[in-house]
């Protein structure tokens, strides 16, 4: 049997195992994943030419009349010397503050006339703002109509089952606020009321309550809708005072954005109550940070995740998915070597993974461009932009190169392939730790000594992050097609003494 | 000169602690082959042992003088149709056959006329170009029988290759065997249909729990079957005396008696005379409550391949 009959027969076996390599519904999410970020860019984009078609076709703005907008002018003066915006936004943004600044917590209620009382009641119908059924008040004071003096201090009080024994009513009219929780009184018992007994009918003209933010507690705890009773027999009560929502009210902002386009920026200024507190200027495109992105993309994505996780679906396929199919025997029984069928599939796997991963690659390097200034495009094409595109095919095809291989031969060593892919994985991912020698033993380390541009470094990101991201030394070109060859080399040669060793048994063949 | 052969020497294969096959020395002449025995006695271990799908842990095999470990060489001689039923989903009747034709090294014209000619031997031409996936089970037999065949090998290996076949093509099938063996090939089958193996086979081999029981020309074979002992669990109230009985018997070849002293296995060249000698024992007043056969499967076989030589 000559060589070349063999070259035929690795041939066909590979163009039949074609069909499965691309079209297998085992590993058809591959080509979502490879096409992801493709899309991804197209979108972007899409997004950039529609923007900056839809700013322009408002009219364009000065660069310098753009930069001469300054903190604090109106947005009459900015619109007076920079014509009509391309985009301009208003809205009006609403708070709740408190409407009572004097005391935190502390409302004062006075009435006219004043009445006459023995019994002076506080009832709460709602308790908090939060939504918390538990009501709290660190004092309730009583006064006269000349007098100064709190007519309700350390009277006998009354009030609804207290949340502990320590929070009775009694707290509510003992001069203090400052006690914590201990010095307020706190119900959480329907119907919340407090009541104190002034001794004997006397007049009464104005009432405070301190709430919970009186005693240190969130403002959110202060007590929201309540009344306030008087009676003199303490039968018949008379309500005196009605408060609803205590003090709160809405506190108004207008806001506006100005959006000016100079044809390659866009400045948002933006405007609070008619005055600019701010402008933002970005570029719509800026090609130089793109390519540092896809560089990124190329480098995090398509080889640490999609190429690798591609080639796991692809190729341990071709041997895995025959035996489930039950169809292997049919190539075990043809006048084949193993080593031919290891080849062919091998092959098969390769066009069909170099095709998708490598397609996809350019795809998006080719979105990426697409959006840019064709001036800048040329020119960056000119200087080493093809360069660049050759090396990000390359190191896509040798990716499936080295990690088909890799999947290849676990296809045929092992069943699950959850095992090799996690223990790869993480081989993968410790390599920036691991001494120089080792780190030559993997596939990623020679992927990233081909790729033309290095990913972008956040000097920011933890320095175990940053070991990861950046291999040391890389391999030069030469030195790392080689390097991956040799890895590649050495693993096909253990597929092939495996490929030997398999026996065909689908199940309880006896 | 010697016709090449089909041989096994010592050939034993364990499916992790299962066994498959245990020490199987056969030497297999040109001519039609037929291996029989129950379910899971090991004959589908064998062929697939002889086409190199799994490896003996123990032995050598040689088919025709090649190694099933080189299938560059014994696949271009040899076609085997499985059991497996699974074809690729792709494959229609045609495409599946002269796929297979082409890694032979043929041309596409060439492996396409082979193919149509297998199919034609198998009535098959009428459903060749429709997915294999949707043939029915007798049809998906047939075109694997068509890809067995389709590169006129001189060793073809075919487990259970009649089953699902009509009489017509059955018949055809058989005619085709018989030619194939008239020239020197080998035609190697596993059947359990035992009459089909009396009527088609040269040589038997008759295999049970993984060993081979006996082995040559069917009238061979029925005469060592004859002497093949055959083994009896006796039931009865005074296992030693009866056992001392039945060693007077000149047909007995061993007793052993069971630690409780109610039960014995017996093997005996003659069930006949151990019939009649057991019924004579009962007269003397030896009490016996049941005699059953230790192997039912390989018993059945025995019957059937004894009494078709009456």
């Amino acid at each position: 049997m000559n060589n070349r009959l063999r070259l035929r027969q690795a041939v066909t076996i590979a163009r039949l195992e074609l069909r499965r390599a691309f079209f297998s519904k085992r590993a058809f999410w591959v080509y979502g994943l490879a096409l992801f970020p493709a899309v991804i860019f197209f979108g972007h984009g899409l997004e950039v030419k529609i923007r900056r078609d839809r700013l322009s076709a408002r009219g364009l703005s000065s660069p310098a009349l753009i930069d001469s907008a300054q903190k604090g002018e109106t947005v009459e003066a900015v619109m007076q010397r920079l014509g009509k915006a391309a985009n301009d936004y208003q809205w009006e943004s609403r708070r709740r503050v408190r409407a009572v600044k004097s005391e935190s917590g502390t409302t004062i209620h006075a009435i006219e006339p004043a009445a006459e009382a023995r019994f002076v009641r506080l009832n709460i119908t709602r308790p908090t703002y939060s939504g918390d059924p538990t009501a709290r008040i660190y004092e309730f004071e009583v006064y006269g109509p000349d007098s100064p003096t709190n007519l309700a201090l350390h009277r006998p009080a009354t009030g609804s089952v207290p949340c502990s024994d320590d929070q009775g009513p009694d707290k509510a009219f003992n001069g203090s606020v400052s006690g914590g929780s201990s010095d307020r009184w706190c119900t959480h018992e329907w119907d919340r009321f407090l009541q104190v007994d002034l001794g004997t009918p006397v007049m009464v003209r104005r009432f405070i309550v301190k709430h919970a933010s009186a005693g240190g507690e969130s403002e959110e705890s202060d007590t929201r809708d309540f009344n306030i009773q008087v009676s003199k027999d303490g039968k018949i009560f008379a309500t005196v005072v009605t408060v609803t929502g205590a003090g709160y009210v809405d506190e108004r902002t207008a806001r506006r954005t100005l959006t000016y386009f100079d044809g390659r920026r866009e400045a948002r200024l933006q405007f609070t109550d008619g005055k600019m507190v701010s402008r933002d200027n970005r570029e719509l495109l800026n090609f130089e940070e793109d390519r540092q992105v896809f560089a990124g993309v190329f480098q995090f994505f398509y080889l640490r995740l999609a190429i690798f996780f591609g080639c796991l679906g692809i190729f341990m396929n071709l041997f895995r998915g025959e035996m489930l199919d039950r169809t292997l025997h049919y190539w075990f029984l043809a006048p084949a070597r193993r080593d031919v069928l290891l080849a062919g599939k091998y092959g098969a796997g390769l066009v069909a993974s170099g095709v998708i991963f490598a397609g996809a690659a350019l795809l998006c390097f080719a979105m990426m461009l697409w959006p840019q200034d064709p001036a800048a495009v040329q020119l960056y094409l000119q200087n080493g932009g093809v360069a660049h595109a050759f090396w990000y095919a390359v190191a896509a095809l040798l990716g499936c190169v080295g990690y088909g291989s890799v999947f290849l031969a676990a296809g045929l060593l092992l069943r699950n392939p959850i095992i090799p892919a996690a223990v790869l994985l993480a081989w993968e991912s410790i390599n920036g730790f691991l001494p120089e020698i080792l780190q030559k033993m993997s596939v990623l380390y020679y992927l990233q000594s081909l790729c033309p541009v290095p990913p972008p470094s956040d000097k920011s990101a933890p320095a175990l992050l940053q070991l990861l991201l950046s291999p040391a030394a890389p391999a030069s070109h030469l030195g790392a097609i080689l390097g991956l060859l040799v890895v590649t080399a050495l693993v096909l040669w253990i597929a092939r003494i495996a490929i030997r060793r398999m026996q065909v048994s689908y199940g309880s063949d006896v | 000169m010697t016709a090449p052969a089909v041989v096994f020497d010592e050939v034993s294969k364990f499916y992790g602690e299962v066994l498959g096959v245990n020490r199987v020395t056969l030497n297999i002449p040109p001519g039609i082959t037929s291996l029989v025995g129950p379910n899971g006695s090991g004959k589908t271990t064998l062929m697939n042992l002889m086409t190199g799908l799994i490896h003996p842990d123990h032995g050598s095999i040689r088919m025709r003088g090649i190694s099933p470990r080189d299938p560059e060489n014994l696949m271009r001689i040899t076609g085997y149709a499985t059991q497996y039923d699974a074809a690729p989903r792709w494959a229609t009747g045609f495409s599946f056959i002269t796929t297979g034709l082409l890694l032979f090294g043929c041309g596409r014209a060439e492996a396409e006329e082979k193919a149509w000619k297998a199919l034609e031997r198998l009535g098959l031409t009428d459903a060749a170009h429709r997915k294999v996936a949707a043939y029915s089970k007798g049809m998906r037999q047939r075109v694997r029988l068509a890809q067995a065949i389709a590169h006129e090998p001189e060793l073809l290996v075919l487990d259970e290759p009649l089953n699902g076949l009509d009489p017509l093509v059955r018949a055809e099938t058989i005619a085709l065997f018989r030619s194939w063996a008239a020239q020197g090939r080998h035609v190697i089958l596993s059947s359990h249909v035992l009459q089909e193996v009396d009527v088609i086979s040269d040589q038997v081999v008759l295999i049970a729990n993984g060993m081979i029981v006996a082995e040559g020309e069917i009238r061979n074979v029925r005469d060592e079957i004859h002497e093949h002992p055959s083994q009896f669990i006796v039931r009865c109230s005074d296992a030693s005396n009866l056992a001392a009985s039945l060693f007077s018997e000149d047909h007995i070849t061993e007793i052993k008696v069971n630690d409780d002293r109610l039960s014995l296995l017996v093997m005996t060249r003659d069930r006949e005379r151990f019939a009649r000698a057991l019924g004579r024992f009962a007269g003397d007043g030896h009490r016996i409550d049941s005699v059953i056969p230790a192997d039912e499967n390989v018993d059945a076989l025995y019957e059937y391949l004894i009494g078709g030589d009456k």
